[in-house]
């Protein structure tokens, strides 16, 4: 195959997902569309008459909502991972996954960041958070975690969708050679003038380096900022120095596994088998690894040093209360969730199964928005004070509102997928033409 | 905004006629008299009503028979929050929880808004004063002529003018005066028989617990209902305040641990109705000749018979352990005085009056009677009627011989055990006349309602006791058009076929003439013109003298011997014992309708809005229930379906239920002089299950030694080492307000709850709320039953509020700044910066703060009771205990505007207001003389979660465990 055919042959793949969306496609969406729109409906409720909807109460102030805020900031943190610091690292794997990866970013953290502001008792004052100039001269309390979220979240957002736009402008350049119509003028935008002169490409490489060394401190500070909503408060169980790492590999579990839930359908889908083959899922697979033996020794790490305190310390209580109290089978599980399953993967031939690999990405999802809930929760329900302590439990609404959240970022991805190219043309088109012939082969074909 | 001329009453028109009743009580010297029907605009204001200024009124609260004299603090016309009068020589400025919520029943949205009269269809229709009144002279006139008892009246205890005005219209009406029934239920009657009994005096002693060194209560709830709750228990704290030997013990006798017992040091767990087995083995070995304790003389001639009681035999009836009624004798000869009470509603059976006999006797063997129990001083302006007294009413009733029934503040078919069949009586009874407030089970058989005033709208008086008459005067214009029942049978008076020669139809002259005559013996002298003197009285709250002493009672020979009979033993027939008791917050039931006293819950069971059934953890594990589940229980009487709660206070063969409508039903009709009696019970598992609304979550400290303990050996608490600062403390340059909370002296009562919720606007929520665990009191009583599951019973009480730390754990985690610290070391939270993001409740070690869940509703009228001073909170915000910021800047303004600073003791947040033990001392931590830093620097101090070293503002005085028996 000559460089020429190779490069039309990705293009054509790429520009066949763009195609017209068949019926599963309008399924899907109206599926994700409804989750959403039942979640909105559902929160509704809650701005009309207040939070008593949900099950939260004293001492359980946070529930469902946070859980969810903590789980899809998670979920945004893989997709930078990949972009940026496997760019950086030169892991060629990358390259087929990870526009995936860095639209379920944005998108993730467009979902993640609605979740703080919708559990506020009065949401209608958010901006509250924001330290902009007003009369009354009220400003916000840099002290308080939450602040930092505001800036965390936002910052996150910003770059992360700036990286998305900045890789998608040859993409786009490409793709409005040959559209029509509203995606001609669509691709023109989002091409930013792009004509692939050599001056252009001299400058997008280093601004796209420049991207990727400015993105990759965000994955470790966004998620340790995140933590730090728990571990500088006073309460057992949160109050802990090891939260910003152990949820750093956490959120990297969460968003890798979410990617190969994302990916394998997609391939799927939109025949990229020849794209995203089994070796760049073996390499996610992989990841998945790692970063589940990190939390799994958090997990331990944790549970070893509360087990150390002598009886009647509120830490040790909390967490044997963890594993015997009445959430006891939510940390069971995620522990099956979250460290057996990902151990399971170090073999060979347990990752190369696409159906078992897919079944322990939907495992580890589970645990890990278990994990948040279990973080959040438990250690809220079980305090000093052992005469307040109580059990919460969702209520629908709050369950409605988090099946929003999913139905929010399928809705948005659905809509994405057929916006911006799923794989990066240009830097596959740049491997096939450096790769020689049968480095190809080797690559693609494994 | 609604038009404000669709409103019934506006702002503008209620704030206009207050302030003509304002105008009008400047007329009169400091009290408004009646309504005054003329508007005074606001161009002349009264001298005495500043908007914006509190004006207060000394009256009188008529929620249970003790008749403590009250504050009541008045805003632009209405009253808004009561408080204990300082001079009553009862209360002390203190109020209990049903005290604090008399405002409730004067706001409450179903109170009666005019005269009812039942119309052809059984429904009760709107009528005239005059039609009413009109109608029931007539009505009088017809059952007059029909020859005496054809006219019955049924009134709660009324020991002042009503109760005068009563039985001179009853004997105008040509009533016997046994046609005028006294229902109090929880009175002790039996304790007034045994009296009559052995003294020949029918009547209750007025006690003084502060000198005794020994105190045993046989089921008698002294700081929750018993006589006077509130004077009870601040003599307790007085007994218990004295260091060393000197400290008084109590002992609590009965199947069942009540929140008196809490604060006993000892509890003799005697079975139900051994009560009488334990008082007469203590009496037996009190008169053993080896005890070196001389047998008062009156007493030599039982000895003999009581030395023929087998003390094991005692002690097996009674269900203890025999040594321990020994133990308990040898310690009441040797602390001496000492106090016996008894028996409580809780300890009364078929033998109560031989219960309180044998406690009387108990007493006189160690010479407290004249001492601690001091008889003579019962005025006996009223006296309660004994269960045959109403069971005589009642078949009179049922038997068609009564015309006219008058109902004073009395609900037999709502408070009695429905086995004495009072609604079928009433039934029977051509015209049932209520002067009730609000609707009652009784209403809802009446033919004419007469709604009566509150007592915060009324003219009256209450002899409390020789020296005390405690005087009520209206603090604001009656709500509705309800007219005062005395004046009602005044002028009733005037309409009868031979009018009565009633001077007047005012309750105010009513009062005055009997001024003149409290006047006399408070001065000696009678005045010269009694206006002036009883203007001032009422300024003060009452009249109040010093007694001159009565002739000793001496026991009548041959009176004791009836009484030393063995009690029979326990049945044995499968079934358990069911105690009822009474409870701080519910009383006998009645106040089960009063928001504040539903919704706070249950000091012991932390059960609010629902009755509940205690059952001990065996029994509980035998019948295969759980807290929650539904049981019922079946006596001889009826049955009835109630949620358990697991308790591990009350003995295995036992089960309690608290006073109240839900378990009438199963009430035994008792035939004795006490109106609730104990019974034997089949329980069983009904199989369903509710939510019961519990505010517990885990009722043991799980080895965290939350609340420590101090004895004789061990004086003071353990305290971490917390010299190591990371950090600058904040500056306090003026103030530091700080509180101290003596454990020893807290019972548990409730009443600073209460009164917290009336001075700050704190919503009640409801049932459903308090189920999900959404309480919204800034001030709890966490109850700590032991250190683990099925570990040893050892209550402890914790009073939690906001402890206004100086490094609170609240304060950086608020992105707003919503809530911070102020320069005088408050923790101040600021309702309208708040966003809700909830994080400082979660940081918060204390678990203090409440979240507007929703908009909290102050149902017409109940939001007039509003304090203007505090804010009312609007749903997404958090909120918590101020320290009653409204109090100290009120005291801080005046302080400025006088030129001076601060005295110490010049705060009170409302809590410590209130406390009846005194438990609460507010003040400023920076004077190291103040009251509040000598206390805190006591051997007994410690701080909650102290070891988190968030510098909490409260410090604790653990509460002070007796040293073991020599």
């Amino acid at each position: 195959m000559s460089a020429t055919e190779s490069f039309r042959s990705i293009e054509d793949t790429v520009r066949a997902t763009h195609g017209r969306p068949g019926p599963a496609y309008w399924i899907g969406l109206a599926l994700a569309g409804g989750v959403a729109a039942f979640g909105a409906w559902s929160y509704s409720l809650i701005v009309r008459t207040g939070l008593h909807w949900t099950g939260l109460q004293r001492p359980g102030m946070w529930g469902n909502l946070i859980t969810d805020f903590v789980f899809w900031v998670g979920i945004a943190h893989s997709g930078t991972l990949i972009s940026a610091i496997l760019f950086l690292f030169r892991a060629r794997f990358r390259t087929a996954v990870y526009r995936v990866a860095e639209m379920m970013t944005v998108f993730a953290v467009m979902t993640a960041g609605l979740y703080p502001i919708l559990h506020l008792g009065r949401p209608w004052f958010a901006y509250w958070l924001f330290p902009y100039p007003n009369q009354r001269e009220l400003w916000v309390n840099f002290r308080s975690p939450l602040i930092w979220d505001v800036f965390a979240i936002s910052t996150y957002l910003i770059v992360s969708t700036v990286f998305l736009l900045v890789g998608v402008a040859p993409d786009a350049a490409a793709l409005r050679e040959r559209a029509t119509g509203w995606r001609r003028r669509l691709y023109a935008v989002l091409a930013f003038g792009w004509r692939g002169t050599d001056e252009q490409w001299r400058h997008y490489t280093r601004a796209y380096l420049f991207f990727a060394a400015f993105a990759t401190p965000l994955v470790v500070s966004v998620h340790s900022v995140v933590s730090w909503d728990f571990a500088v408060s006073v309460l057992p169980g949160w109050h802990s120095t090891l939260f910003p790492p152990y949820f750093v590999a956490g959120a990297i579990l969460s968003g890798v596994a979410m990617v190969i839930l994302i990916l394998v359908p997609l391939r799927r889908a939109f025949r990229l088998e020849a794209l995203i083959t089994p070796h760049h899922l073996d390499m996610l697979a992989r990841l998945i690894v790692l970063t589940g033996l990190v939390v799994t020794y958090s997990y331990a790490t944790e549970i070893l040093l509360a087990l150390q305190e002598p009886a009647g310390d509120p830490e040790r209580s909390t967490f044997l209360y963890r594993m015997t109290g009445p959430y006891a089978p939510v940390f069971w599980t995620m522990v099956l969730c979250n460290c057996v399953g990902p151990v399971l993967l170090i073999i060979p031939a347990v990752r190369r199964r696409t159906a078992v690999l897919f079944g322990i990405c939907v495992a580890i999802t589970v645990g890990m928005w278990l994990e948040r809930f279990n973080i959040v929760v438990t250690s809220l329900s079980h305090d000093r004070l052992p005469f307040d302590w109580r059990v919460y439990v969702p209520t629908w609404v709050e369950w409605a509102v988090t099946a929003g959240a999913f139905g929010w970022f399928f809705f948005l991805f659905l809509v994405g997928l057929k916006l911006v190219p799923p794989v990066s043309i240009a830097e596959l088109k740049e491997e096939a033409a450096h790769a020689p012939a049968g480095a190809e082969e080797a690559t693609h074909g494994r | 905004m609604s038009d404000p001329s669709q409103r019934p009453v506006g702002r503008r028109t209620f704030l206009q006629v207050a302030g003509a009743a304002g105008a009008a009580s400047v007329a009169a010297g400091c009290s408004p008299r009646a309504a005054v029907q003329k508007l005074v605009p606001w161009i002349v204001p009264p001298d005495d009503v500043v908007p914006g200024q509190p004006l207060f009124y000394r009256t009188l609260c008529r929620e249970c028979a003790a008749g403590c004299g009250v504050t009541a603090r008045t805003r632009e016309g209405r009253a808004v929050k009561l408080e204990g009068n300082p001079e009553d020589p009862i209360g002390r400025g203190a109020l209990c929880a049903r005290g604090q919520a008399a405002l409730q029943a004067l706001y409450h949205p179903e109170r009666f808004k005019g005269p009812l009269r039942r119309g052809a269809g059984g429904a009760l229709a709107p009528t005239s004063w005059d039609e009413a009144e009109d109608a029931l002279a007539q009505a009088l006139a017809a059952a007059q002529a029909k020859g005496p008892g054809r006219i019955r009246l049924l009134t709660r205890l009324e020991p002042g003018a009503t109760g005068a005005v009563q039985r001179a219209f009853m004997k105008a009406v040509g009533a016997r005066p046994e046609d005028r029934v006294v229902l109090e239920p929880l009175d002790p009657a039996p304790l007034r028989r045994a009296s009559e009994a052995l003294f020949g005096r029918a009547e209750l002693p007025v006690l003084d617990l502060s000198a005794a060194r020994s105190i045993v209560s046989f089921g008698a709830d002294l700081v929750e209902t018993w006589l006077s709750p509130v004077e009870l228990a601040r003599q307790l704290a007085a007994a218990r305040g004295r260091l060393g030997a000197e400290r008084a013990r109590l002992t609590w006798v009965g199947p069942r641990l009540a929140l008196t017992g809490v604060s006993a040091d000892r509890w003799i767990r005697c079975r139900s109705g051994g009560e009488l087995a334990v008082a007469l083995g203590i009496l037996r070995a009190l008169v053993e000749p080896a005890r070196g304790v001389p047998v008062p003389e009156e007493l030599r001639a039982v000895v003999p018979r009581l030395q023929r009681l087998a003390p094991e035999e005692l002690a097996a009836r009674a269900g203890v352990p025999s040594g321990e009624l020994e133990r308990l004798a040898r310690e009441l000869a040797r602390r001496r005085p000492s106090a016996l009470l008894g028996p409580g509603a809780q300890a009364q059976g078929p033998e109560a009056t031989q219960l309180a006999a044998v406690v009387l006797l108990a007493n006189v063997a160690l010479g407290n009677v004249g001492r601690t129990l001091r008889y003579g001083l019962d005025a006996r302006e009223d006296v309660p009627s004994s269960a045959a007294d109403l069971r005589a009413l009642l078949g009179a009733m049922s038997a068609g011989e009564v015309d006219v029934l008058l109902v004073q503040h009395a609900d037999p078919v709502g408070t009695l055990p429905t086995a004495l069949h009072a609604a079928d009586a009433l039934a029977k009874v051509p015209l049932v006349a209520s002067f009730a407030l609000r609707p009652d089970a009784t209403t809802a058989r009446a033919h004419l309602v007469l709604p009566d005033h509150h007592t915060l709208e009324s003219f009256g008086d209450a002899v409390a006791r020789d020296g005390v008459v405690n005087l009520a005067q209206p603090v604001m214009t009656p709500l509705a058009d309800t007219r005062q029942a005395m004046q009602v049978l005044l002028e009733l008076g005037g309409k009868l076929p031979v009018p009565a020669s009633f001077p007047s139809t005012d309750p105010y002259d009513v009062v005055l003439a009997r001024a003149a005559e409290h006047a006399t013996r408070a001065t000696g002298a009678p005045p010269a013109d009694v206006a002036p003197v009883h203007r001032e009285a009422l300024q003060r709250g009452g009249y109040w003298w010093d007694p001159e002493p009565r002739p000793p009672v001496r026991l009548r020979p041959g009176a004791a011997e009836p009484f030393l009979a063995l009690p029979p033993p326990p049945a044995a027939d499968g079934a358990l014992d069911l105690v009822v008791f009474p409870t701080a917050l519910r009383g006998d039931g009645r106040g089960a309708d009063l928001p504040w006293l539903r919704d706070v819950p249950d000091a012991l069971s932390s059960v609010s809005w629902s009755p509940w059934l205690e059952v001990s953890p065996a029994t509980a594990a035998r019948l295969g229930v759980g807290t929650g589940d539904l049981v019922s229980i079946e006596t001889a009487a009826g049955r009835a379906e109630v949620p358990a709660y697991v308790f591990a206070g009350i003995r295995d063969d036992a089960v309690a239920l608290p006073l109240g409508a839900e378990v009438l039903s199963v009430l035994p009709a008792s035939a004795g002089a006490a109106f609730y009696w104990a019974a034997r019970a089949t329980v069983a598992r009904a199989g369903r299950r509710t939510r019961l609304p519990l505010l517990e979550g885990s009722p043991y400290q799980h080895a965290r030694e939350l609340v420590p303990v101090v004895t004789a050996a061990a004086p003071s608490p353990r305290r971490p080492d917390l010299s190591a600062r990371m950090y600058r403390e904040p500056d306090h340059p003026e103030h530091r307000w700080a509180m101290v909370i003596d454990l020893d002296r807290c019972t548990g009562c409730q009443a600073c709850v209460v009164a917290c919720t009336a001075e700050n606007n704190v919503p009640v929520m409801g049932a459903d709320a308090a189920r999900e665990g959404r309480y919204m009191g800034w001030i709890r009583v966490e109850r700590y039953l032991g250190d683990e599951p099925g570990g040893e019973l050892d209550v402890r009480l914790l009073l939690m509020l906001c402890q206004h730390c100086t490094n609170a754990p609240c304060e950086p985690v608020c992105p707003v700044y919503a809530t911070y610290h102020t320069p005088e070391g408050l923790n101040a939270q600021i309702y309208n910066r708040c966003v809700g993001t909830r994080y400082c409740s979660n940081n918060c070690p204390y678990k203090v703060r409440t979240f507007n869940w929703r908009d909290a509703r102050f149902e017409r009228p109940l939001d007039l009771q509003l304090n203007p001073d505090v804010t009312v909170r609007s749903r997404g915000v958090m909120e918590k205990c101020t320290f009653c910021i409204q109090r100290i800047r009120y005291a801080e303004n005046l302080a400025r505007d006088e030129g001076r600073h601060v005295a110490d003791g010049e705060i009170q947040p409302a809590c410590a207001q209130t406390c009846p033990a005194q438990a609460i001392t507010f003040g400023d931590a920076k004077d190291p003389a103040s009251r509040v830093s000598r206390l805190a620097r006591d051997g007994r101090a410690f701080r909650a979660l102290e070891a988190v070293n968030a510098g909490p503002a409260i410090t604790y005085l653990a509460r002070v465990r007796p040293e073991a028996e020599p």
